[in-house]
This record gives C-alpha cells, structure tokens and sequence, in this order.
C-alpha cells in the first residue's frame, strides 16, 4: 500500500501548501521502529591512543619491511653435489654446485602500479619461436632476449630495483654471506600414506587382509559428524612441490663461469631451477659496488 | 499403405518422370561448394593513394608496416658455453689444492694405473693428528674429490672398518704394505666379513713391515 500524506494535508489550499515548502524542515510522520534514546556510541572503538587499523596494504607492507631482503635474488640451476675440504680443520663440506645462465632483470613491480616492490628475474634463453607473442612483447619491450625462465624476487624498497636489463652474475653473492634457496623437490608420483605421511600401516597378520599398507580409519563416526575432516592425511602425489632451504652458506663464486657453490643439499633433482636470495635470517650482506648489476645489455641495445 | 495403381491412374504417368531423372548422369550435377575457384590475386594499391582513404580498407589489405613485427633482442654470451661441467671444474680447483702433483689420484686409480692400490691390498694410512690406521682395502670408491677406501682390520679382536678419504688434508700419507697375491676378482671384497674369509688383525704383518723400513733406512725415524 503506497504511503499517503495525512489526509489533513490534503485539504489545504494550494497557496498554503507553497508557504510551507518553502520552510527549511517539514515536520514529517516517522514510520518503522523508533528509539526511545539516543543510541549510545560504542566504548570500545572511541577514545584516544587507541592503534592504527592494520587491515591496509601500507600496514601490511610495514609489518613485512623486515623480513623483506632488500636486493634481488638469483635463478640458478642445479648442477649437482661435490665435496669441498676445509684446508684448515681438513673437514669435509658437502655442497651444491649452482650455475647462473644470463640472468637479466626483466621488468620491475611498484608500489604505486602493483601495490609491491619487486623484481621480476629471467635465465637462460627461449627460441623466439617457441614464445608466446604477449610474452615476446613483454620482452621486446624491455629489451631483453626471451628467456627460459621467470620468476619474481621480492624487495623491500624502491632502492633494491636493479636497472632493466642488467645481468646479475655469480659475483651477486659475496663469498661467506648466507642465502636462501628455493626449488621443488623430486617428485616421488602417487604415494601411499606409509609413504607420504609416514604411516604404520597395519599388521601383517592377525586377521588383516589386503590393506596392509593403507590407513587405518579415516575419522570418527557418527559422533563426529559422520564426514573426513579437511586435511585429513591420504594417498595421493608426493614430491614436486616448492621447498625452502635456508641459511646456506655461499663457499666458492667464479663470475666467469657462473658457478656459486652453497653448504649442504638443495631439493629437487639435478638440473632443476633454484632460486637463490640473501637469506632473511642473517644480517643483510654488505654490497660492494662491484657486484652491482652490470648495465650492458642496453648499451647492445641501441647500438 | 502404398496406393494401388487402379486407385491412382496417372500414378504411372510420375514413375515415367522420375526414371528420367534417375538416367540423368550425376557427374552434370555440381554444388557450389566443390565447384573450384582460384585464390582471387590482391589487387596492387593505386598508387599515390591518399592518406586518408586507407582507413577505408580493410586492415588485411592495408599497407603493412614493418614496426608491427616484434623486435626480439640477441641473448647475452652464455656462461654454460663458458663452463659445460661446473661439478667437473670445482673438484679440479680441489684437487689442485689437495692433491697439486696428482700423486694419490694414480695411486688409488686402480681401473687405469696398475701400479695402484687395488682391493686386497694392505695398507697403512698416517693422519695428521698421529693415529696410523692399518687394514686391508675392501673396496676403492673412486668419485673425484670424495675418493675413499674402505680398510678392514682387527683390533682387540675386534673388527673394525674404516672408510678412509683419500685427499681429505688430514692425511699425512698411504703406504702399501702388502700386495694381494693375486689379484682379486672382484672390486669389492665384502665377503671377506664372513667368518671364513676374514683375515683378522694384520698387525703383525704391519709391524713386519715397519721393522724393515727401519732397517733400510738405517734405524732413522724418518719415514
């Protein structure tokens, strides 16, 4: 039912009416439920010293400003494990040899543009053929060579953006600092639980039959809902997936072959992609200007 | 129900019509589709055309500028030309520190020098801290810088195994005590765990040795 003016309204002549619109607040009928107080503001979300809302992306990238490196990392490539003697105490060091193959910056993500500060890495070298044309302007535009490999190194400020098209060589790192590595272990395929999860499995006996290697129950009954609950430890594929070594040691760099040698073992198999960056659990290394990306490529560029 | 042919007299008059069109060859009869049309030649601009009228082409006929291809840049000189095996190199740059004149990777070569050690042989291993270890050589594990030798002998009438880095610095030096007398057939001796051939403490035979270096070289304690 449409909402009607009091019928007393109605009834006034025009001129009347006129006069009264023109007064600055009309005295109205209020419908619904009213308050018969004024609602009292909260005690909680009033008052000073209370702290600044922390749900911002400024916020979000302030509480990250000190586990973010503040230069970029590497792409490097698994080449294999050898062994290195401390000539000193005679101990032997176990370690990964790591190759660096013209690794270029490729492009840059902002603050302002991408709500982040990063650097976007590229290594190795694609046949044109075999590269996408959104891609091949991306690269075209930057004026780098198309690249095998891509990934992003997350810096903390505007200071750690290498110029583009730089090269960033074995002599990025420095001999003794720390990095951390990254790659995806080996994939081990469809694993059973015994295997993935470390299970028990169950007897070889007392009544067991065919399900020697499987899980035992995968969750109470009716009590607990009749349902697995997510998370619920199964078969399923191993392996493959992103893994983070950190606080190794960087032993031995040759910037001509683009060797870097890091303490201890790194996941996945021989050959795989491993990014390395400075580790976020030791002090920030000490640049020295020769390390500083070397800015030739724009040089071949335009020439 | 198929009309009788007293109920349709003309009926026959059709059947007439439609063997015509059946004795009709089908090769006259052509669709559109098969019927063959060669790719229409492009026609060449005029030429002097004015600027304008070429937005009223159709973009496939457009004049085509080269910019529109993507410019792709020249990679860099690569490092994987410059180094093919890096594991390679690194142990070379070791085994140049540990192992400059190259005389302990001949003597644990034993697939190429036979002059070697090889598996059955005792030997007498010095490290630097002091502590001689003496045994017979089960196995020669040759893997670059992590060359090892794994020395088998018996200690107060226990068995001991010692796994024994060849070009790790702290050994001093490998000596060869006693030839196998004849060479083994196999790389690896494992069997020689077993009870039956074991050959217990070869102290006795190290101790021999000894004596007769020291008498050779005239009772000095140089080695």
């Amino acid at each position: 039912m449409p909402l009607r003016l009091p019928g007393g309204l109605s009834q006034l002549s025009s001129s009347l009416w006129e006069s009264q619109s023109l007064l600055p607040l009309v005295q109205s009928r209020q419908f619904g439920i009213k308050a018969l107080t004024t609602p009292k503001p909260s005690r909680f979300s009033i008052g000073p010293g209370l702290p600044v809302l922390e749900s911002t992306s400024t916020a979000a990238l302030r509480r990250k400003a000190y586990t973010l490196p503040l230069r970029s990392g590497a792409i490097a490539t698994k080449k294999g494990m050898t062994a290195i003697f401390d000539p000193e105490s005679g101990k032997r060091i176990p370690c990964t040899v790591l190759q660096l193959d013209r690794v270029e910056v490729i492009s840059h993500k902002t603050r302002q543009k991408h709500g982040y500060f990063a650097v976007q890495v590229g290594a190795g070298w694609k046949h044109p053929k075999n590269v996408t044309k959104p891609m091949l302007g991306h690269f075209s535009v930057n004026g780098v060579s198309p690249k095998r490999h891509l990934y992003e190194f997350r810096v903390k400020g505007e200071e750690g953006l290498p110029p583009v098209g730089s090269s960033i060589g074995a002599n990025w790192f420095q001999l003794g600092q720390f990095v951390d590595a990254r790659s995806n272990s080996k994939g081990k395929g469809f694993a059973g639980v015994m295997k993935r999860h470390g299970f028990h499995g169950q007897d070889r006996s007392h009544g067991v039959s065919l399900t020697h290697r499987s899980l035992g129950s995968a969750g109470p009954s009716q009590g607990g809902g009749s349902r697995v609950y997510p998370g619920k430890k199964m078969a399923g594929n191993m392996g493959n997936e992103q893994n983070t070594v950190q606080n190794l040691k960087v032993l031995q760099v040759d910037a001509e072959a683009g060797i870097v040698v890091v303490n201890g073992s790194i996941s996945g198999p021989k050959g795989c992609t491993v990014r390395i960056q400075d580790a976020i659990k030791k002090p920030w290394p000490e640049v020295k200007a020769e390390a500083e990306p070397v800015a030739e490529v724009e040089a071949t560029a335009t020439a | 129900m198929a009309a009788l042919p007293s109920m349709r007299p003309l009926g026959c008059l059709r059947s007439l019509i439609g063997l015509q069109d059946a004795v009709q060859p089908q090769i006259t009869r052509r669709f559109i589709s098969t019927a063959y049309s060669p790719k229409p030649k492009r026609v060449p601009l005029p030429p002097n055309l004015p600027q304008q009228f070429l937005s009223q082409l159709p973009e496939r006929l457009q004049p085509r500028e080269d910019s529109k291809r993507v410019k792709v840049y020249p990679a860099p000189p690569s490092t994987r030309k410059v180094c093919k095996d890096p594991i390679a190199k690194v142990t070379e740059s070791q085994m140049a520190i540990h192992d400059p004149k190259g005389e302990r990777k001949a003597l644990f070569d034993y697939r190429r020098n036979p002059r070697s050690v090889k598996p059955g042989d005792i030997l007498r291993v010095t490290f630097k801290n002091g502590d001689p270890f003496n045994g017979v050589a089960l196995s020669i594990k040759l893997r670059g810088i992590d060359t090892s030798v794994l020395l088998r002998n018996e200690l107060t009438r226990v068995a001991v195994e010692m796994s024994v880095k060849v070009f790790s610095p702290n050994v001093q030096s490998v000596e060869i005590v006693q030839r196998a007398e004849r060479p083994a057939r196999r790389a690896r001796l494992y069997f020689m765990r077993s009870r039956k051939h074991d050959r217990r403490s070869v102290e006795n035979l190290v101790g021999a040795y000894i004596r007769q270096k020291r008498a050779f070289l005239g009772g000095n304690r140089r080695k």
